[in-house]
């Protein structure tokens, strides 16, 4: 078993959930999704981000509007639609659902140390 | 020192290095090929370049006078490249940077990755197509320059749509572009150059050193400038087979081929270029090598490069087998899931589509390329024609301005297009860009100033050719002109080169380099009004004016002299350069009396047209000034034209002209036939010869029984008349068989005729 490829099965999952939260808190460049994201200690990179958010835009998840900027290119602007909104609420319902069931299995399993939890790191 | 450039990126201007630059446009480049697929790529990949633009300008904002190559690395880092994205799926290794992760993930793959290369496969290259890019991906996979390959898949394959089409369907195209393979391309080398550069690109492709390609250059242009003083013509037809004129090694067309590739090949600018050129890997080693420059940032991205995308291929092999199995998070891995089976059907209806547009594309290409051939053919036939014939203008064209229209329809109408369509099409076959707008329409305007140059040129010959002389026919008198028989031969005067091979009429012949013979000669037979031979001779020609023409009318020179019954004419017309060819031609009319017989000989008269009109009976005299002459001359004669036999003797007869059927003719001519037909002639005149001997005897017979009358008649009177029986006697005998004797001496001749035949033929 590739111990590896487990758990960046186990990052991709919640990725998007991830990005819907922070949209959903309010309008935000891409920056500053990335910034927030590392400020949860998930690093993600840019060129990851920007197919994912036009994916969702395209999903009709999201919606964005063009911001002048003096210093550079215009940026875009994203919040999240009605659709958004829902699947956010939908997938919050799956996340607690699945940490309370993940929780529970974890429970009594003997855990060596938190850091070995990690081993990439 | 590094080269600094501006480049307009997302609407600013950036000072950029230009390493930096290279790298940025790779990265890009990988961008679009890893998303390639994607939905909204365009949308993603301008994205992406927002927020380079953006980290540029912060470090610019910061102090940087410019992005060097290890600023464009960092932001390119932070964003991220192909490789991260899969293989980490976006999320860097927590404080760490992906650059340094991948080094030391890496390291232990990189030689491998590096020089053993990836397994190839062959698939076709979208990018860097013109029909489907069969030939992009073979030469891909042999490592060779699809020009090369487009061209020596014409010379094997031919035209064969169909072996191209199997491989257009069935090999599937790249959606990643090797970088860092060994190509090679066929450049033109600015750096080595002599005239344009083209026999050092080609010296570096092919690795053959320069001043061998350069001296197979020259000898064929050495040759033909030397040939072209002597405008002899026969030195230059000298070669058995038709001059080709592009044969590529020893002759004028690889001038043509220099100037093409000149301009058809790209120059060798940048160092990528150049290493492309000469075939050496585009990594670092190579390029510090010819730059000798601190490249550090190139180097280490080449070798990731290389082997982010050996990686690449290999976790997304694995992820896709991961991601077809149903996993965790059902709803939020949807998006992935449903990305896979997408693909998936798409597929099926891209080939049922692929196939169809595959068909329409051939069908169209094929036809317009056949429109476009004969097209292309047939300029190129004017174009050789005319350069070819180009040594004789001198005879038709008057110096000065006609001589240079001329040249201008050559040069412009014809080459100029040439030259521009097959240049074009070699720069969509190799998918070179277009050319410069001012190539394009420096040759559009050239070809245009060919169009008035045909014009003009059209207009300037008209008016030389337009007005024609005054006629008047002239008598040659013969002596005896009350022959049996008159036979015309050439003139063995003159010594005539027979030119097998370029036979343009009306120059036939090309005594020396002065003066050419043309023959411009027509002979009419017609049926004379009295019992005499009569030769009539007209001259003809053309003029600017008709004191012109009239003047060089005059200056024709056609003699005729007569040997007993051999007539010699000669050959042809002599123009010589300074009284132009304005079309000069002589009609003759030889009237022959009834029965008497003509037969004009085989020696050279194959091209002179001989003209009966009404099988000879017309003899109207030709004197007339108006444009009744040129409809005399382009009549349309009687069939009977056509078929005056030469060598054969012809008698004419109150109702025409006839064949005389002569034994060494028949043996002469009739070599085919076969035993029976001989033998039916052979009775047929043994019949003739009955006929004849039962009439000559009848007429015998008649005139005895008629003399005998006429003696009775005589005796009596003169037992009546008693004095002067002899006198009458005489008298009435000589005058009743005068005429008699006249029709029995004809068919006593014909049966001697016949006898000869007969004695011929029986042995």
């Amino acid at each position: 078993m590739d111990i590896q490829n487990t758990q960046s099965q186990m990052r991709k999952g919640v990725l998007e959930f991830c990005i819907l939260s922070i949209i959903q808190k309010g309008e935000v460049y891409p920056s500053d999704i990335v910034e927030q994201m590392k400020a949860a200690n998930l690093h993600i990179l840019e060129g990851t981000l920007y197919p994912l958010l036009t994916r969702l835009k395209n999903a009709g998840l999201l919606n964005y509007r063009w911001v002048e900027s003096v210093s550079g290119p215009p940026r875009k602007y994203f919040v999240l639609t009605e659709d958004g909104n829902k699947a956010f609420d939908v997938l919050l319902k799956t996340w607690n659902e699945m940490t309370g069931a993940v929780n529970q299995l974890t429970q009594n399993t003997n855990t060596i140390s938190t850091t070995e939890v990690n081993p990439t790191s | 020192m590094n080269k600094v450039i501006n480049i307009n990126f997302q609407g600013r201007i950036l000072p950029i290095e230009e390493q930096a630059y290279e790298i940025l446009k790779q990265y890009i480049d990988s961008l679009r090929a890893y998303f390639a697929n994607e939905e909204g790529r365009d949308e993603i990949i301008n994205d992406i370049e927002c927020r380079v633009a953006e980290l540029c300008e912060e470090r610019l904002k910061k102090g940087a006078i410019c992005i060097d190559a290890s600023g464009i690395n960092l932001i390119i880092d932070s964003i991220g490249r192909p490789a991260d994205f899969a293989a980490q799926d976006g999320f860097e290794q927590a404080n760490t940077t992906s650059s340094n992760t991948s080094d030391s993930a890496y390291n232990s793959n990189d030689d491998k990755a590096w020089d053993s290369l990836p397994p190839k496969r062959l698939y076709r290259d979208e990018q860097n197509k013109v029909l489907g890019g069969v030939c992009s991906g073979i030469a891909n996979y042999f490592n060779l320059d699809p020009l090369l390959v487009r061209v020596l898949w014409i010379f094997l394959v031919g035209v064969n749509i169909l072996g191209y089409l199997i491989l257009w369907i069935a090999v599937p195209s790249s959606s990643v572009k090797e970088v860092g393979g060994v190509r090679k391309r066929l450049f033109r080398d600015i750096d080595n150059k002599v005239i344009g550069g083209v026999c050092s690109g080609l010296s570096k492709y092919f690795g053959i050193q320069v001043w061998i390609i350069r001296i197979l250059f020259l000898i064929p242009f050495i040759r033909f400038v030397i040939n072209f003083r002597h405008v002899h013509l026969f030195q230059f037809w000298d070669s058995p087979d038709f001059p080709n004129f592009l044969d590529f090694t020893f002759s004028p067309g690889a001038i043509f081929v220099y100037i093409v590739l000149w301009l058809v090949l790209p120059e060798a600018k940048t160092s990528a270029d150049k290493l492309e050129m000469v075939g050496e890997k585009v990594d670092l080693n190579s390029i510090k090598n010819t730059i000798q420059n601190d490249m550090e940032g190139f180097s280490k991205r080449a070798q990731t490069w290389g082997s982010e995308f050996y990686k690449k291929k290999q976790t997304t092999h694995t992820g896709n087998v991961n991601t077809s199995d149903k996993n965790t998070a059902a709803d939020s891995s949807t998006n992935e899931q449903n990305y896979v089976p997408q693909q998936q059907n798409k597929g099926c209806l891209h080939f049922v589509g692929r196939v169809i547009t595959v068909c329409v594309k051939v069908f169209v290409y094929f036809v317009l390329g056949i429109i476009g051939i004969s097209v292309f053919g047939a300029l190129f036939g004017i174009g050789v024609a005319g350069t070819s014939l180009l040594p004789l203008r001198r005879f038709v064209l008057e110096e000065g301005a006609q001589s240079g229209y001329a040249f201008g329809v050559i040069l412009l109408f014809v080459w100029v297009p040439i030259i521009g369509i097959v240049t074009a099409l070699i720069r969509k076959i190799a998918g070179f860009k277009k050319a410069n707008i001012w190539v394009r329409s420096s040759f559009w305007a050239l070809w245009i100033l060919g169009c008035v140059m045909v014009v003009l040129f059209i207009n300037s010959l008209g008016n030389s050719f337009s007005k024609h002389n005054t006629p008047n026919e002239q008598s040659i008198t013969l002596s005896k002109a009350k022959l049996d028989f008159l036979e015309l031969t050439s003139s063995p005067k003159m010594k005539y080169y027979e030119n097998h091979w370029f036979q343009i009429t009306p120059f036939d012949s090309y005594d020396n380099e002065d003066t050419v013979f043309v023959r411009n000669l027509r002979v009419r037979i017609v049926q004379s009004k009295t019992d005499s031979f009569e030769v009539k001779v007209v001259k003809l020609c053309n003029g600017k004016s008709v004191q012109e023409a009239n003047r060089l009318a005059d200056k024709i020179n056609f003699s005729v002299s007569q040997d007993d019954s051999l007539m010699y004419l000669d050959r042809g017309i002599a123009i010589n350069k300074n009284d132009k060819f304005r079309n000069q031609h002589i009609i003759m009319t030889i009237a022959v009396p009834i029965g008497k017989r003509i037969k004009i000989s085989n020696n050279g008269w194959r091209q002179v047209n001989i003209r009966l009109n009404h099988n000879g009976i017309q003899s109207e005299t030709i004197n007339g000034i108006n444009d009744g002459w040129y409809d005399e001359w382009n009549e349309p004669w009687d069939n009977e034209s056509y078929s005056f036999e030469r060598g054969v003797e012809y008698r004419m007869t109150a109702t025409g002209l006839e064949k005389i059927k002569r034994a060494d003719d028949e043996l002469n001519n009739n070599d085919s036939d076969n035993p029976d037909d001989i033998e039916q002639k052979l009775q047929k005149l043994k019949e003739e010869r009955q006929e004849l001997e039962q009439n000559l005897e009848k007429t015998k017979a008649e005139k005895l029984q008629e003399l005998e009358k006429i003696d009775r008649a005589l005796d009596k009177q003169k037992e009546k008349a008693g004095k002067f029986p002899e006198e009458r006697k005489d008298k009435k005998a000589t005058v009743p068989t005068g005429n008699q004797l006249n029709t029995v001496t004809a068919a006593a001749s014909k049966l001697a005729d016949i006898n000869w035949v007969l004695d011929r033929f029986s042995y």
